[in-house]
């Protein structure tokens, strides 16, 4: 009897358990798609593929819906190079309308594939002409900058009375012996923009500057937190004062610690800067094309671009976006960075890895 | 023995009143597994992999020094294991005293932890020096699987018939005799079989070479996700995932021969456990200690980092996450929820699959065997490849799968499936059959007799289950993460996206999420282990508890 009413109490909080699971996941689709039904257009749910480091502002979509009547879900899917891969095996039947984040090292490999529809946006006039030119059959459309610098902890250096590391020629000098931590080109995107620097900085001599710095005790590690936080005596107990990261690193330095210092602990080598940017397309293959365009534009709209400074440490690339001034006051944007052409890299990065793997790390 | 062994389980089979539903019960794991795991690899192989491919790879030199690395690294991870988890497993697995199951619960906790939340814990342990070392993954390797041999091997010494030993002291063995002739015998089976499961999670690792190994190490698995994402040489991939899919396989065989189903000639009672006698107390306390700091250093560590902000002690990190001031999040308690879901659907679905295909193991004699080979198969499987697989075949029509939450829920049923076969098995050879018949003959129907007797006794391993399947899912970053996710993301992302980030804030934030990660899955850990000692039978048990 007691038996009984036991499994009949189990099997109730069973169902109960199963009803909250499922419960709740309606409960979230029924509330997308009331929204998609009060807007006066057509009722259009777009995806947007993204790597796990778009965090844009929480809600930020929601002016694009009340514009537009599109709502916008967001599915992220590792990090850029496993976006772009699953992007070139998916090519003509994408798992997403729009992708957000194939950046110039990785650009070529997918428009080999032919992942993108082109599309030229309304604000093209407004875009880094210099970005545009990376993909001038218009299939991507670049929506921020980056770069990827040496840095170094200036207290270190002051404390020591040495000159820090300005070009990449110097850091192969004794002064700077067992001092360089570096994180591998094979499995960190800022490693692999390090590693391009090089290459145009030296050309074919690129991995006799790699010999050289082995030789002179660089350090390399496998993420770029690992080398940032792990080795870099600015902020981890670690051993080594110049660390591989971004132009944009000093500035979280600052608006990231609590209390906040009046300036950087961190500064950046503006000659070793390698510029990074990032590409929105629309997917070839979506049923949402026009849908997809007006999303396309809002992604490099004033509205949208303003709001990537401070979420994502990267620049805008809508000229007309203003930068928040705590985010002027700490960066540095070099004037003359480093690149290489995006069809060069699609064709040597092969080939550059393996050279890097046979001179770096073996 | 084998023949005794098989002499005893032949009029169970030939009598057995549930032989007739064994074939069927396996039909729906093995679809499962043949629809989520052997055709995704199927359509890849068939539409990214050329011959050229293959011979490209296999001729290289660097393949046959990973391969190499792959697997002595991973053997001596296996010893290191077992040299660390012999002690406590003795202890769990013999002893009855205060705080056992807690003792158990704690040491599991690594398994089911993120490797990516132990590698920051060990990065912020470990001297400079040691960071990046061999020394470091075998540590690491260990303390992810010490909970394995706890949970494999200790079920088996609390069963132990004591009777057997008592007899061969009476006879007159001495200590070492005993173990050779006793223990070992009764043990081998869920040794090799921790062994093996060990050796192929070591075998195809992957963050933890990767974080603690440095860059110039690569196992299988890593360099397949090197050619998979940096290079964009998916065939190359492939050829990878195959070379170490048939590696692994060879090894399962290879344990299966070694223990030639070890697990029939064993007899077991009830739990068997002695009170700790006093000489022992010291040894005991010292093990539970030096046992629990191991698993809880580098846990501690997190949890310090989460209290300091670059040099200073402070609780910014805690006061932004609880106040949803992390930037570009989801709150933590969304990404908890978002854990618990896919974690709650993964274990409901799994255990059912898991106890089906368990059932048809233990009832189907030879074939039975071959079919516990094949539960094996998602252990066998590189998640990266599987994920491409994954995408590339559920991509259209009802079946467009990609980016639905369930999805990754399925996922963990797959890679949670093999680890839950095998807390199954076990259990089901310990229900007599002479139980079943009997009720049968009472008139019980097999309904009935199923609910009543079966699953009545197979609880505390449903229970078992329930919780490893749900844990994996917790802590799972591995083919899931390959997956594309909408909605809430769930706190390993969270975290590994905190990490890749400047700031002191933000990675005190990261260090917050790990915190309460760890805390939930304790505590998940905790629920369940009491939900195992509330279902268990034996009473005498409990008394010398109460004493």
């Amino acid at each position: 009897m007691t038996m009984r009413s036991r499994r009949t109490r189990r099997f109730l909080v069973a169902c109960a358990v199963l009803g909250v699971l499922f419960g709740c996941s309606q409960g979230a689709t029924s509330d997308t798609s009331s929204r998609v039904t009060t807007a006066e257009q057509e009722a259009v749910t777009l995806t947007l593929l993204a790597h796990d480091s778009f965090t844009p502002t929480e809600g930020i979509f929601d002016d694009f819906t009340a514009l537009t009547g599109i709502t916008v879900r967001v599915v992220r899917g590792g990090d850029a190079g496993a976006l772009v891969t699953k992007a070139v095996v998916t090519s003509g039947n994408p798992e997403g309308d729009v992708l957000w984040g194939v950046d110039n090292t990785l650009l070529s490999r997918a428009l080999e594939a032919d992942v993108f529809s082109p599309y030229v946006t309304v604000h093209r006039g407004d875009i880094d002409a210099d970005a545009v030119a990376l993909s001038p059959e218009g299939h991507v459309t670049p929506v921020d900058s980056g770069d990827v610098c040496i840095n170094y902890d200036k207290q270190w250096f002051e404390e020591r009375r040495i000159t820090p590391p300005l070009t990449l020629q110097a850091l192969t000098s004794s002064t700077y012996r067992n001092l360089l931590v570096v994180s591998s080109p094979l499995t960190s995107s800022p490693g692999l923009a390090f590693m391009l620097a090089t290459v145009a900085e030296f050309g074919d001599e690129w991995s006799q500057w790699w010999a050289t710095m082995r030789e002179n005790g660089v350090l390399i590690v496998d993420s770029w937190n690992d080398a940032y936080y792990g080795h870099f005596t600015a902020s981890s107990d670690g051993d080594r004062p110049i660390v591989v990261s971004y132009a944009t690193s000093p500035p979280a330095e600052v608006i990231f610690a609590d209390p906040r210092p009046s300036e950087a602990p961190t500064a950046v080598a503006a000659l070793t800067c390698f510029r990074q940017y990032e590409f929105v397309g629309i997917l070839r293959g979506t049923k949402y094309e026009s849908a997809a365009r007006q999303l396309v534009d809002f992604l490099v709209s004033r509205r949208f671009q303003e709001d990537l400074p401070l979420t994502q440490f990267v620049w805008p690339i809508n000229r007309t976006a203003k930068v928040p001034q705590e985010f002027l006051d700490y960066s540095l944007r070099p004037e003359n960075p480093l690149s290489i052409d995006p069809a060069t890299i699609a064709r040597r990065r092969a080939e550059w890895l393996d050279t890097f793997t046979e001179v770096v790390l073996r | 023995m084998t023949k005794v062994a098989e002499s005893r389980s032949e009029p169970w089979s030939a009598t057995g009143s549930m032989q007739w539903s064994a074939p069927w019960s396996a039909l729906a794991p093995v679809a499962w597994l043949g629809v989520f795991v052997i055709l995704p690899m199927a359509t890849l192989l068939t539409t990214h992999v050329d011959v050229a491919d293959a011979t490209r790879v296999l001729s290289r030199a660097s393949t046959r020094e990973t391969l190499w690395f792959s697997a002595w690294q991973a053997v001596v991870s296996v010893l290191f294991t077992f040299a660390l988890a012999t002690p406590v497993t003795w202890l769990v697995g013999r002893h009855e005293f205060r705080g056992r199951r807690v003792l158990r619960s704690v040491a599991s906790i690594g398994f089911l932890l993120p490797s990516i939340v132990v590698s920051a814990g060990f990065l912020a342990l470990l001297p400079n020096d040691l960071d990046t070392s061999l020394f470091a993954v075998f540590v690491a390797h260990a303390y992810f699987n010490v909970a394995v041999v706890l949970r494999v091997v200790a079920p088996r010494l609390e069963s132990l018939d004591t009777r057997l030993m008592w007899a061969a002291r009476t006879l007159g063995a001495g200590p070492l005799r005993t173990v050779v002739s006793v223990w070992w015998p009764a043990l081998r089976g869920a040794i090799v079989s921790a062994g093996a499961v060990i050796f192929i999670y070591c075998f195809s690792s992957y963050a933890v070479v990767r974080t603690l190994g440095g860059p110039s190490r690569n196992t299988l698995e890593s360099d397949i996700a090197v050619r998979a994402y940096a290079i964009g040489d998916i065939g190359g991939a492939v050829v990878l995932s195959l070379l170490q899919t048939a590696t692994i396989i060879g090894v399962v065989l290879l344990g299966r021969r070694v223990t030639n189903d070890a697990d029939f000639g064993v007899r077991r009672t009830r739990v068997t456990l002695g009170r700790l006698a006093n000489s022992r107390t010291l040894i005991a306390r010292s093990i539970a200690i030096v046992t629990v700091a191991f698993v809880l250093a580098p846990l501690a560590a997190l949890a310090v980092s989460s209290l300091r902000v670059g040099e200073q002690w402070s609780i910014a990190g805690w006061r932004a996450v609880f106040s949803g001031g992390v930037i570009g999040s989801t709150s933590p308690l969304q990404a908890l929820w978002s854990s618990a879901r896919t974690a709650l659907v993964a274990s409901i679905f799994g255990v059912v699959l898991a106890v089906l295909m368990s059932h048809a193991v233990t009832r189907l004699g030879t074939r039975g065997r071959r079919l516990e080979v094949f539960a094996m198969l998602p252990l066998a499987v590189s998640p990266v490849t599987l994920g491409l697989g994954l995408i590339v075949t559920f991509d259209e029509r009802w079946y467009d799968w990609r980016g639905a939450w369930w999805f990754v829920a399925v996922v963990h049923t797959i890679v949670a499936f093999p680890l839950a076969v095998r807390v199954l098995v076990p259990s089901w050879r310990n229900v007599s059959p002479v139980l079943r018949d009997a009720a049968a003959v009472l008139g019980a129907s097999p309904a009935r007799r199923l609910l009543d007797i079966d699953l009545r006794l197979l609880r505390p391993a449903i229970v078992a289950a329930i919780a490893l399947i749900g844990a994996v899912s917790l802590g799972e970053f591995g083919a899931a993460s390959m997956l594309s996710r909408s909605g809430a993301e769930t706190l390993p992302v969270s975290i590994s996206r905190l990490l890749g980030r400047t700031g002191d804030v933000v990675r005190t934030q990261a260090f917050v999420l790990a915190t309460l990660l760890v805390v939930a899955c304790l505590a998940a850990l905790l629920v369940i282990d009491g939900a195992d000692w509330r279902a268990r039978p034996s009473r005498k048990a409990s008394r010398a508890r109460s004493h």
